[in-house]
């Protein structure tokens, strides 16, 4: 198997930047992610060859890691913080309110795709607990209310890309810390929205 | 008041991450005059006259690691920016911020360390500050900061940025390092240690980003000059991430010396709603808590391990009166068990089996004999239950999830027993 | 030998200890006689450190460190505690940790009465669970290939598997799978764990999570009965323990022999002694009647008649007989035979080969003749030879562990890719027939070559070296031989794989050479195989005898063999089996076979081993040195074997390079790790000098490589259901190129036709080949000859 002429050479590139090609396994993995919206056998298989690794070795790496979503994921991946500083605050109220929203228990996918829903630990936005993100943008100082509207406007406007700035702006409420310029880019899939992956959506 | 690293993120707010306004406010020069004036070793000597230490959680003196470093080449400088150890925010700031200092930090140490491959390993949920990272790193190479032949100095150096996929376990420094070899994030057995075995088994440097964004200050102002802030042993401002019930949250930079009471209260605005504070984990996750005995206590790196703690990531979530300790607990634990790369068996079981029994005790159905239970299965993990931990595993994450149970048992035994005795919490 | 280990002074629980310098402490308490007691460490692999099982404390200047033992190294004046309160504690802790999700089922488990975990919960484990909570819980066994079961439950998560499949036999097919307390052992989905070292994962798992389907609740281990035994698969000889119960084999266990199998054995190996139990074994002499069917016989009337058949045909001139065979018993089986053949029957038309290996004075002790551990001291090795992983597995596993784990530089020569490739500094392929040429590029270092020479020139150099495909003329190996020897520090080993072969060479069973490593005098004459194939074929050769050897099916060129026993006046085989010889022969008899005698092997070192007896055979059945005697007696002759043990003690007595090698030599101490042969005196001149080899013309269109592969359709393999599964239909490996040149497109069936034959084959594109080769396994089902030149078609 191999992918299409735009997908490999951005796999090339991202071989090409570590001095051992089995470095590029990670990368990889969320190029593989995009390009299916799910991390599919064959998408192991092809991070396998372009690798070294056995394909066994491949799916232990990719299933050590929590971002690697081996089974189907919705459009919009909502992960809310129920760690420890998020708790404090309300965050388990957060999740229920965001999974009564979608209809999409923690853990699972809805049936027509649109949403996964999971509780995640702490992202590192503590200080503008509780927080969530959504294709792992995210929004800080979110009440169970804005959680519900945040799905709500989802499931209406169905962006195909998710800028951070733009939910923490109709949604959010104290951030951890002044995020500074609104930003171009946002994600275009549940794999984090970086220019090397290709999935950063600064095009559209 | 001193500051060193989020001057410019506080005076420039709308573009502090940019290279423009890195170099209107003096970026680059400390880089320009050491390549162009100062040895490798002149550098490390200022940084190890600084005495900064290591600001990832193990407090370790940063010049000390560096002159470990094994002489065969090549040798790797890798950055750890994984931070995800709930309550820790800061790395974010200044990855987000001022992306710059950091890698400024970096080409200096790289310089003084004879490296010339360096890798920024940031946490996956962490994807704003990998774009700005990403495209600061752009700029630098853009600018003749990075690539070969550095400023016509004849230094050169690449510089990755990688991110991480959801595993804390992957901050652990050899973990991490296997995890960027492209293998399971598993902590190493140590010895040998990163600065003779690392990145593909040569000699590598680990360093937290807040540490690395100290070395353009140290090597522009000397290191007898950092040296020369704050109490001895917690040298230089430090950042601390502030969370929970207080009034003002977030990321301060500090001079450390201070009493706790001055920063939960002074920094912090008090607790929400004038409650009473019940306790507050001093340094991250992993830190045995305090309690309202300790508001007087200073906050420095010693005076809080004296205390059996740590200061460790700087993370400081504050409870107040309303916190069910048992579910905090087990929050913490949670996310360790959660967390265990799943190699040792006391850390992969026991985390696991002190979920499950703490579990059962928020839940009501706890038994007279599981806090002794909780505490037998914590000394399986860390004998002795001592400070500093001693440990029945490879690294010291299964130890942590310790810290909790410790905390509960030592502060509030009385709230356990009436969870078993009163069928669940007695808060509500 | 093994040189004398520096000692280092130790207190271990207050006890001084001396104990060797640079070993782990796991290692050195035990040589203080202090057991401690562990899980994932495994004295032949890396340590992890994961299980956390071993942990001591050693005294420190901060006090007691608590320190797991297989990963600390020992240090002069280290004080170790084994005992403590504090090591017991968390001793204990580990345990219990360990038996909190792990099922009950000992009683229903392979590996209770023989599993770690069992004996360390009864020596010191809980006596019952503190945990209220579930189990962990999977499906039980998984199949994970056609050979292994995996129950993750049992599963205690200590990597040995992995880290073997990873580190050791270097076909990582199953790896841990998810994170903490989720982790499993696993494969890839729909990609089993093929590998031809899968049982090993098995052995080393120490508590019942591997188990290996042929053994699966086929007995207990206080029912089994063992003896140490040496592994007749292939000439590497690894060390093995045979385990029966009710006269039945039911499985072999690897020994940890240091200088051959480290402990290890392929599948082959390990699971290919189903055909010792096969119905198909021959239990009764056959005779072939008026109407030219084998018939059941008397022992006494099939050993009349061969014995008048023979020596009436013997009668007629030493030409008239010949003997076939012997390669695959005991060297006094071996011994036996050509007593036999020469004493008896007055005949040098003897070989133990079938054309297929290397010159047996080559086999029987070259000069500079190296051991399988050089390669633990080689800089440099060079493999130009069949692929080690499908011939000679262990053999494979020890030249990996160089490259590996002790820094060698691999240079692998062959038609096309090999297991070693992925391990070697340089891999050189050739085109079957342009052999020599490459050999002198190579000598010469030219063009591309010159990285590899330059390592060639890095000693010591260990040369493995053999005859690639079957077909490649014996001569260039021996030509890469005198170019190896040259070598800076050479040692070299010559290899093909038949079990004993290199023993039954030793034993004389070769027109040329005479027992004990002794050249047979100028001029003695006698035929070699091929020279006793055309022999009947022409009629110069009237009578056969076999001993376990079936030219028809394993003579390169088949047709011929079978022209040639269908030319024979008179054919005997002595064997197990009704294989395709035995099936034309006029008398056929009954042999015991590997477990069921006693007696010696000698490995491609040159290493003589002690195989043993653990079960009576097929009741008809018998010694093969019995039935010798027996035809001999009726000659009015004796070959002197009244045992198998006085054969072996005249061996010792007569054959030099034997001298003192005795059962009881080989049967205590360091003699069970084997005795090799001391080589000839002087040097041993090639057989033929490296210039009368003309190279073969590479023709113009396609060459044949034709290898084995491990599991083909050989009689022994196909006669157990576990192994006979495995093997692969042939099929044509044709290169790319060659492909589109002939107009082949993928999958698409070929005809080939080479020296002996024509098959039709599907084609599977090979582009390791160099173009214009074609590629087939052999004895898969599809012969055309060995002969260097073939022609291809497609067909529509
Ligand atoms: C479980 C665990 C998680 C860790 N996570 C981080 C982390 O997220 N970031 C970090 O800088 N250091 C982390 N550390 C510490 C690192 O192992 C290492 O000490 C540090 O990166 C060294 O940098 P420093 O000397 O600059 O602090 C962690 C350690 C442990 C044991
Ligand atoms: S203590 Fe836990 S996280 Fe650390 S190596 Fe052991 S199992 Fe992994
Ligand atoms: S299957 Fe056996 S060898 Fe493999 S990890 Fe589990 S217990 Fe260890
Ligand atoms: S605890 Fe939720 S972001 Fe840190
Ligand atoms: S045997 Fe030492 S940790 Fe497993």
């Amino acid at each position: 198997m191999t992918w299409d002429r735009r997908t490999e050479d951005r796999a090339a590139a991202i071989v090409g930047r570590y001095p051992e090609k089995r470095s590029a396994v990670m990368p990889l993995l969320y190029l593989a992610m995009a390009e299916d919206g799910y991390l599919s056998e064959d998408g192991m298989r092809r991070v396998a060859q372009l690798t070294g690794l056995s394909n066994a070795q491949v799916q232990g790496v990719a299933s050590f890691y929590t971002m690697y979503k081996r089974d189907g994921v919705g459009e919009y991946l909502v992960s809310v913080c129920t760690s420890i500083s998020c708790m404090l605050l309300g965050g388990d109220d957060v999740l229920d309110a965001v999974a009564a929203e979608t209809g999409v228990a923690d853990g699972e996918t809805g049936e027509d795709g649109l949403f996964s829903v999971e509780h995640g630990e702490c992202i590192g936005a503590c200080g503008g607990a509780p927080a969530l993100q959504v294709n792992y943008e995210l929004i800080e100082g979110v009440t169970p209310d804005h959680g519900r509207a945040l799905c709500r406007w989802l499931a209406e406007n169905r962006p195909a890309v998710v800028r951070g700035d733009d939910l923490q702006e109709r949604f959010g409420g104290r951030r951890s810390f002044d995020w500074g310029p609104v930003e171009a880019g946002g994600a275009t899939g549940a794999v984090p929205a970086f220019g090397p992956l290709g999935t950063a959506g600064e095009g559209s | 008041m001193t500051q060193i690293l989020t001057t410019r993120m506080e005076a420039h707010p709308s573009d502090s991450h940019t290279l423009g306004r890195y170099e209107d406010t003096g970026g680059y020069a400390v880089l320009r005059t050491a390549l162009a004036g100062m040895q490798p070793d002149a550098i490390v000597a200022e940084v190890k006259a600084s005495n900064l230490r290591g600001r990832g959680g193990a407090n370790f003196p940063c010049g000390v690691k560096w002159g470990f470093l094994a002489p065969s080449r090549p040798r790797y400088l890798v950055i750890n920016g994984d931070e995800s150890e709930p309550g820790t925010f800061k790395d974010r700031q200044l990855l987000e911020r001022d992306p710059h200092q950091l890698i400024e930090g970096i080409i200096l140490s790289a310089y003084a360390l004879g490296v010339h491959h360096a890798f920024i390993y940031i946490r996956g949920e962490y994807p704003r500050p990998a774009r700005r990272v990403q495209r600061a790193v752009e700029e630098a190479y853009g600018a003749g900061y990075l690539g070969r032949d550095i400023l016509g100095s004849g230094f050169d150096l690449e510089v990755t940025v990688h991110l991480g996929a959801g595993a804390y376990i992957c901050g652990e420094e050899t973990a991490l390092l296997n995890s960027l070899e492209g293998r399971r994030g598993e902590p190493r057995i140590k010895p040998p240690f990163p600065a003779v075995e690392g990145l593909y088994a040569k000699p590598t440097i680990v360093n937290n980003v807040e540490t690395i964004s100290n070395i353009p200050w140290i090597v522009g102002n000397g290191g007898a000059a950092y040296d020369a802030i704050g109490p001895e042993g917690s040298r230089g401002t430090r950042m601390f991430s502030l969370s929970g019930h207080v009034n003002q949250p977030g990321n301060y930079e500090v001079v450390m010396g201070m009493t706790w009471r001055d920063f939960i209260y002074g920094y912090g605005g008090g607790i929400r709603h004038g409650n009473a504070l019940k306790a507050w984990i001093p340094g991250g996750a992993s830190a045995p808590w305090f309690v309202e005995e300790h508001l007087d206590t200073p906050l420095t790196i010693d005076d809080v391990a004296k205390n059996r703690s740590m200061l460790g990531s700087g993370a400081v979530v504050v409870m107040d009166e309303t916190t069910c300790m048992v579910k905090a607990a087990l929050r913490v634990v949670r996310f360790f068990a959660h967390e265990s790369c799943g190699q040792c068996t006391p850390c992969r079981e026991g985390a696991t089996w002190l979920q499950q029994v703490l579990t059962r005790i928020e839940a009501g159905a706890g038994r007279d004999i599981d806090l002794d239970l909780l505490l037998d299965i914590s000394d399986n993990i860390s004998p002795g239950l001592a400070w500093p931990p001693a440990m029945t595993t490879i690294c010291p994450l299964g130890p942590s999830a310790v810290s909790p149970i410790t905390s509960i048992a030592t502060y509030f035994k009385d709230e356990v027993a009436a969870h078993v005795h009163g069928g669940g919490c007695p808060l509500g | 030998m093994a040189e004398q280990p520096t000692l280092v002074t130790i207190t271990v629980d207050g006890k001084p200890a001396q104990v060797p310098a640079g070993t782990l402490l796991i290692e050195a308490v035990k040589a203080a006689g202090v057991h401690i007691p562990h899980f994932c460490y495994h004295p032949r692999m890396k340590p992890v450190g994961m299980c956390r099982m071993c942990l001591i404390e050693v005294e420190g200047p901060r006090g007691m460190l608590l320190t797991t033992s297989c990963t600390t190294p020992v240090a002069d004046g280290m004080a170790v505690h084994t005992e403590s309160d504090t090591v017991k504690k968390a001793q204990e802790g580990v345990l219990e940790f360990l038996l909190l999700n792990h099922p009950l089922d000992c009683p229903v488990c392979d590996r209770g009465g023989e599993c770690p975990l069992q004996d360390q919960t009864m020596a010191c484990g809980p006596g019952e669970s503190r945990m209220v909570e579930e189990k962990r819980h999977y499906p039980k066994p998984i199949p994970i290939s056609d050979l292994v079961l995996l129950d993750r439950e049992r599963c205690i998560l200590c990597a040995r598997c992995t880290r073997f499949s990873d580190e050791i036999s270097g076909d990582p097919l199953i790896e841990f799978k998810g994170r903490g307390n989720a982790v499993e052992v696993n494969t890839f989905p729909d990609e089993p764990f093929a590998s031809y070292f899968s049982g090993n994962t098995v052995q080393i798992c120490p508590v019942g999570a591997l188990t290996a389907t042929p053994y699966r609740f086929r007995a207990r281990p206080w029912d089994l009965e063992a003896v140490e035994s040496t592994c007749p698969h292939c000439s590497v000889g690894c060390r093995i323990s045979v385990q029966s119960s009710r006269n039945q084999v039911l499985r072999f266990m690897g020994v940890d022999n240091g200088p051959t199998n480290q402990g290890w054995l392929c599948d082959k190996g390990r699971f290919g002694f189903e055909y010792l139990g096969s119905p198909q074994r021959l239990a009764a002499p056959l005779i072939r009647n008026a109407d030219g069917v084998l018939q059941e016989a008397a022992w006494s009337d099939a050993l009349d008649l061969v014995a008048e058949r023979l020596g009436a045909l013997a009668a007629g001139g030493p030409d008239v007989v010949a003997g076939l065979g012997g390669a695959r018993g005991t060297n006094e089986e071996a011994f036996a035979f050509g007593k036999f053949l020469r004493e008896t029957l007055g005949t040098n038309n003897l070989d133990a080969q079938l054309g297929d290996g290397l010159d047996a004075r080559l086999l029987a002790g070259i000069t500079a003749r190296g051991t399988i551990d050089d390669l633990e001291r080689a800089r440099t090795v060079l493999v130009w030879a069949p692929d080690l992983k499908e011939e000679l597995p262990v053999l494979y596993l020890r030249v990996r562990r160089a490259a590996t784990e002790l820094g060698a530089r691999l240079i692998v020569v062959h038609p096309r890719e090999t297991g070693l490739d992925p391990v070697a500094a340089h891999t050189i392929r050739y085109r079957p027939g342009a052999g020599t040429e490459l050999l002198r590029r190579l000598a010469d270092g030219s063009g591309d070559l010159a990285e590899a020479r330059r390592a060639l020139g890095e000693g010591p150099v260990v040369a493995i070296v053999g005859r690639p495909g079957a077909g490649d003329d014996p001569r260039l190996a021996e030509a890469v031989l005198a170019f190896a020897a040259g070598l800076p520090g050479a040692t070299l080993l010559p290899v093909t794989r038949r079990s004993n072969v290199y023993g039954a060479a030793d034993m004389g069973l070769d027109p040329g050479l005479l027992p004990g490593r002794v050249a047979a005098p100028a001029g003695t004459g006698g035929r070699d195989a091929a020279g006793i194939i055309e022999g009947l074929i022409a009629g110069e050769v009237a009578g056969l005898v076999l001993l376990g050897a079936d030219p028809v099916a394993d003579y390169l060129e088949p047709a011929r063999a079978a022209a040639a026993l269908e030319a024979a006046s008179f054919t005997v085989a002595i064997g197990l089996f009704l294989d395709e010889s035995a099936a034309m022969a006029d008398v056929v008899l009954p042999a015991l076979g590997f477990a069921e005698v006693e007696g010696t092997v000698t490995n491609l070192e040159g290493r003589v081993q002690k195989v043993n007896r653990l079960l009576p055979g097929p009741a008809g059945a018998r010694p093969t040195h019995e039935i010798l005697e027996d035809i001999a007696r009726r000659m009015g002759g004796s070959i002197g074997a009244a045992s198998a043990e006085a054969l072996a003690a005249e061996m010792a007595a007569t054959a030099p390079a034997y001298a003192g090698i005795t059962w009881e030599a080989l049967s205590w101490g360091e003699g069970r790790r084997g005795i090799v042969a001391p080589g000839p005196a002087g040097s041993q001149p090639l057989v033929h000098a490296p210039e009368d080899h003309a190279p073969p013309p590479v023709g113009r269109n396609l060459v044949l490589h034709l290898a084995r592969v491990l599991y083909d359709q050989g009689t022994l393999t196909q006669a157990g259901p576990s192994l006979a599964k495995l093997a692969r239909p042939a099929a044509a490996h044709v290169h790319p190129e060659d492909a589109t040149r002939f107009g082949i497109p993928a999958g698409a069936t070929v005809r080939v036709t080479g020296s002996g034959g024509s098959v039709e084959l599907p084609t599977v594109f090979d582009p390791s080949l160099v173009a214009g080769t074609v590629y087939l396994p052999l004895h898969c089902g599809a012969s055309i000859g060995a002969g260097l030149e073939i022609t291809m078609e497609a067909v529509s």
